[in-house]
């Protein structure tokens, strides 16, 4: 037995490949190469290979726990002096995460079984989802920049297709592209900090990195520059200030696929940083602007999230919020307060979006005024929505609560202000979800929801199960002794922390919600409404600056190419056509003509000759 | 062991066979001769030692002593990858032909022509016969742009003559510089390479080679030729022109100007890396503004020789190792994404990306053409898992010590590379298919196989880059300089 688990151990590394095999064994179905099955062959292929990818990983789980981090280098490419080698790090922290991961993975493709099972390119979802879960886990696992990056990149990629999933549709195209070029902006310049810092630094494993961070000596421009550089490409990933339009949008993809990015995806680039944490303690600029911008994104976006009336925004919002305060907590190096957010986050994260996905499989409209009254037709989705925000929430007593207790224990010798953060992120969340729980499953009956019937097992078996997992996570914490025992918790963070859910939820359910689609008559309250609806108007933003200019200049270089350089091109050849054409003329057979050519040229010439001599 | 001259004569003098063959064979007889080149070929890398650094398998004939013009072949690590490449590109050009194309017994023997005596220009280790194979492969090209090409397929063809000849005048007036300077009288590599000239003749000479080798490439601003001749080319020609000759002015490029100017390079170095970088950006901003998916491709391709200038100014043994992976890589991409864009021609007539919509549709559409085209773009993004990445991480990595502005910027064009395909991608495959235009025709599975495996080499040696880097690392790792002492003593010369 343990020879079987020391070989599994070391065979940890076949875990992400389950996952892109899956993928590749169903590609013939997903091209539309094999249509006489249906494309459930694929769907069942992946499912098996995600399974797989569970159990082996458990096993590992199990096995590392009460081992010291092995590691697994895998040497890649050797070119002249650079050896490029990968390391894999096989710790209870990594395996963990890589557990999370394939577990929320399995649920959410056992949830598009039924969400999707009536579309017809459901095999090319699954196997989208088969690599988007190789590069988590292969992300989970790896303790290498060069492979983060890389893997970041096809998370880039894949995000990408599952959100242009329905191509047909004009705002799903958009979304697409943006969601690929705002993260491409952040992996490019990720790009930029990885090749720096690994040929400063002669290596791109994080082991050299914090090895070499410990004694690094740089002028201060280009730590500055480094650190902003390699924390641009998280920023992207967890849709933080400025890089986060794309997230909102790409609530256009599938629902199955938001429930990974919105609780694992997003969490990838916290990750990373996490991992590049002590190297980024070198760069004080980076960790300012993280904090800077973790502190701008969850309050805006918490801000934001209020004004949506679409159910899926309205929570994508509330993620970026999350995501932010994982990014202060990185920016103020409290990594372990990072992590456990993380946790509590993907569990209710997901769990919210599984039940949003059956709210909206079953009513066929995502926008919150056309909802109400599903509480009593739809128990197992109200009850995963209701588990789920309260997993989020600092109310007592599940992940969110330990999560953020935790955050506020850390803040509160450090930075008291941060403290404020937490709280109003809390409270604001809490408003939130309030208002969403009453809009959807309160109240009277609307057209489209009078005859909702729950959803069906493929959907239900794996929103209960994670309702059960969200409930039991906090058990789970405490059996590893990784929670706080009560007596320590102290009763003013407490206090504090369930006082502000409180606030938030009684806030929430004493706004006057109104379905019908009125405006506020004040200009004040417009403005204010359209500001946070159309989320500070970034995007018109950014295509009157960033957009604008890279158009233009290539209108410009375009303009310069066919006019000034080709036009020149041609204007050469016109005039030496033109030049013979004209000389043709001179031959007209006078022998006269030519002697009096010849005598001027050789006149001149002598004249040349005589003018240097 | 004649195997290098096979591969210059076995197509060439293939190409009279097809040409004077009765009967419609052409096309069967010209695939036949271009898979038995392939096979050549790996017979090739059966005999090549990737442990020595110099060349290997050489050949050496006298043939006009006079002009000290010997027929002397030799091949090491950085012709190796170009030759093989231009052995699986000929085919795959010869493959997707089009079946009724017009005098087949003209056209095919032309193409094989063409694939011999690039293979020619690779393996030529004589300046004279370099440069003679370096103009004779015009001859086919310029006929292959003027007689199958598009509506201005006169305008293109002509433009495309010119502009090389007088690339070629350059490169011929700096080889006889050379000859003469080095005050040897001789044209052969490796006793050039023994006799470094005085600094400020190498920077004349290297700036001809640099002017002549630039047009080829090409390089901002010599490069109009290429978009014109690219839209007029048939689909095979575009995937030849691009796929291996403009490698043949990156080739010249590091084998000649750098290996033979190697004071003046370092001089030079600065300079060029800054015409990279201008060359990046210029290609990818002009190629955001294209509505021609053909004329996309080929601005892309001026950025992408960018990179290889780039790596080529630093000159470190990564960013050389980066420039054979990127001439590879480049190759096969640009090779693909024409094919796939011939395919879409050909069944919806047009190329214009204000025109085409939600190609992607899994019953009127070309989803598989479109999965691929996806697969093409991405690679030449610079997304990771295939070649494309490999390659332009190697550049980066290799040049950021010596150029640290200059890579920064051009790492900005491959964010701008992603901008422009991901344009093309929405326009064209996302979307919805427009009602009007009915049923498109299937993709036929001969369409579908040379993108299909030139996208599989992509993926494999993305994933595997060592494949390809451990055939050329020995030759590259060392300066050609350090490589004249060493060539004393072995015993092929």
């Amino acid at each position: 037995m343990v020879v079987m688990a020391q070989f599994l151990l070391h065979g940890s590394w076949w875990i992400p490949l389950y996952g892109v095999l899956g993928a590749c064994l169903a590609l013939p179905w997903s091209l539309g190469l094999i249509r006489r099955s249906g494309p459930r062959p694929a769907a069942y292929i992946n499912l098996l290979a995600t399974v797989l990818a569970v159990v082996h990983g458990s096993i590992v789980f199990r096995t590392t726990w009460s081992q010291e981090p092995q590691y697994l280098v895998f040497h890649w490419l050797r070119a002249a002096d650079l050896d490029l080698s990968f390391v894999l790090d096989i710790s209870s922290v990594s395996t963990g995460a890589m557990e999370l991961v394939t577990i929320l993975s399995l649920l959410a493709q056992v949830f598009a079984l039924g969400y999707l099972e009536k579309d017809w390119g459901m095999a090319r979802f699954f196997s989208l989802m088969g690599f988007f879960e190789g590069a988590m886990s292969g992300l989970a696992l790896s303790d290498s920049l060069l492979l983060s990056y890389a893997l970041l990149e096809i998370l880039t990629l894949s995000t990408y297709l599952l959100v242009g999933f329905w191509y047909a549709q004009p705002m799903v195209v958009t979304a697409a592209r943006d969601a690929f070029l705002t993260k491409r902006i952040g992996d490019v310049l990720l790009l930029m900090g990885v090749i720096s810092l690994g040929t400063l630094a002669g290596s791109f494993n994080f082991p050299d990195l914090y090895e070499w961070a410990e004694t690094a000596q740089l002028p201060p421009i280009v730590t500055a520059l480094l650190g902003l550089a390699l924390i641009a490409g998280p920023t992207g990933k967890c849709a933080q200030v400025p890089l986060h339009l794309w997230l909102d949008e790409a609530m256009e993809g599938p629902n199955p696929a938001s429930i990974l990015r919105n609780s694992v995806v997003v969490a990838c680039g916290a990750y990373v940083l996490i991992k590049l944490q002590p190297v980024l303690v070198i760069f004080p600029v980076a960790s300012t602007t993280l904090t800077v911008l973790g502190t701008l994104t969850a309050v805006g976006a918490c801000l934001v999230a209020m004004a949506q009336i679409d159910i899926k925004r309205a929570l994508a919002h509330s993620t970026s919020a999350y995501l932010g305060l994982v990014f202060i907590a990185i920016g103020s190096q409290w990594t372990g307060f990072a992590l456990l957010l993380l946790f509590a986050h993907a569990l209710a994260k997901a769990l919210l979006f599984m039940s949003v996905g059956a709210v909206i499989y079953t009513t066929n409209t995502q926008t919150l005024t056309e909802m109400g009254g599903l509480g009593r037709r739809m128990p197992a989705t109200t009850i995963a929505f209701l588990v789920g925000s309260i997993g989020l929430e600092g109310v007592l007593p599940l992940g969110g609560f330990w999560a953020l207790h935790l955050g506020l224990n850390d803040f509160w010798g450090s930075a008291p202000w941060l403290v404020g953060v937490v709280l109003l992120v809390n409270c604001l969340t809490a408003l939130n979800l309030t208002r969403v729980f009453r809009l959807v499953f309160l109240g009277d009956p609307q057209v489209k929801t009078r005859r909702a019937p729950e959803v069906g097992w493929p959907m239900a078996v794996p929103m209960v199960s994670l309702t059960v997992l969200t409930l039991t996570g906090p058990l789970v914490l405490s059996s590893l002794n990784l929670l706080p025992a009560w007596q320590d918790l102290g009763w003013q963070m407490t206090g504090l922390l369930i006082g502000s859910g409180l606030l938030g939820c009684l806030l929430g359910s004493l706004v006057v919600l109104t379905r019908t689609w009125s405006r506020p008559v004040q200009w004040t309250w417009k403005f204010l409404q359209d500001l946070l609806a159309y989320d500070f108007y970034v995007d018109r933003l950014y295509r009157l600056t960033v957009v604008a200019a890279v158009g233009s200049l290539s209108r410009l270089t375009s303009w310069l190419d066919r006019q000034v350089l080709d036009g020149v091109v041609n204007l050469m050849a016109l005039v030496s056509l033109g030049g013979g054409e004209s000389l043709r003329y001179t031959s007209s057979g006078q022998s006269q003509f030519y002697l009096l050519t010849i005598l001027l040229g050789v006149g001149l010439l002598g004249l040349g000759v005589l003018w240097y001599w | 062991m004649l195997i290098l001259s096979g591969l210059v004569w076995l197509p060439s003098l293939g190409a009279l066979v097809v040409a004077l063959w009765p009967g419609a064979h052409a096309r069967s007889l010209a695939l036949g001769i271009a898979g038995l080149n392939l096979l050549l070929t790996i017979l090739v890398l059966e005999h090549f030692d990737p442990g020595l650094a110099g060349m290997q398998i050489s050949e050496q004939w006298a043939w006009i002593d006079a002009l000290d013009l010997t027929y002397h072949l030799g091949i090491d690590g950085l012709s190796l990858p170009l030759v093989i490449l231009n052995s699986c590109l000929g085919c795959i050009a010869i493959y997707s032909s089009d079946r009724e194309i017009p005098r087949p017994r003209l056209y095919y023997p032309l193409l094989l022509s063409l694939m011999g005596f690039v293979a020619g220009a690779f393996l030529a280790q004589n300046l004279l016969l370099f440069f003679l194979f370096y103009e004779l492969e015009l001859i086919p090209l310029y006929l292959l742009i003027a007689i199958w090409g598009g509506e201005r397929r006169g305008y293109a063809a002509m433009k495309f003559l010119i502009y090389t000849a007088v690339s070629g005048v350059l490169v011929l007036a700096a080889f006889l510089g050379l000859a003469w300077l080095s005050g040897t009288g001789s044209f052969t590599y490796a006793v050039l390479l023994k006799h470094p000239l005085p600094l400020a003749a190498q920077l004349v000479l290297l700036s001809l080679l640099l002017v002549g080798f630039g047009i080829k490439i090409p390089l901002v601003p010599f490069h109009t030729w290429l978009p014109d001749a690219h839209v007029e080319a048939s689909t095979p020609v575009s995937v030849l022109l691009a796929g291996v000759l403009l490698k043949l002015g990156t080739y010249g490029l590091m084998r000649f100007g750098w290996g033979l100017f190697g004071d003046a390079w370092r001089v030079v170095a600065p300079g060029l890396a800054l015409w990279a970088v201008v060359g990046v950006l210029y290609g990818s901003l002009t190629a955001i503004a294209q509505t021609d998916m053909k004329k996309m491709v080929a601005y892309s391709s001026i950025g992408h020789m960018g990179y290889i200038l780039l790596a080529l100014a630093a000159a470190t043994p990564v960013s050389l190792i980066g420039t054979v992976f990127q001439m590879v890589s480049h190759g096969l991409i640009s090779a693909q994404l024409f094919l796939l864009v011939g395919v879409v021609y050909q069944k919806t007539g047009t190329r214009d990306l204000g025109v085409l919509r939600g190609l992607l549709n899994p019953e009127r559409g070309l989803p598989i053409v479109g999965s691929l085209m996806v697969l093409g773009v991405m690679a030449s993004a610079g997304i990771p898992g295939m070649a494309g990445f490999v390659s332009e991480f190697l550049v980066f990595r290799g040049s950021i010590a010596q150029f640290p502005w200059q890579t920064i910027l051009c790492i900005l064009g491959t964010g701008l590379t992603s901008v422009y395909f991901l344009l093309l991608i929405n326009r064209a495959f996302f979307g919805r298919l427009p009602q009007n235009w009915g049923v498109l025709p299937e993709s036929t599975w001969s369409e579908r196989i040379p993108a299909l495996i030139l996208g599989l080499i992509i993926v494999i040696l993305g994933v595997q880059p060592g494949l390809l880097v451990h055939w050329s690392e020995a030759t590259l790792v060392l300066p050609p300089a350090a490589l004249s002492t060493l060539s004393s003593f072995s015993p092929w010369l």
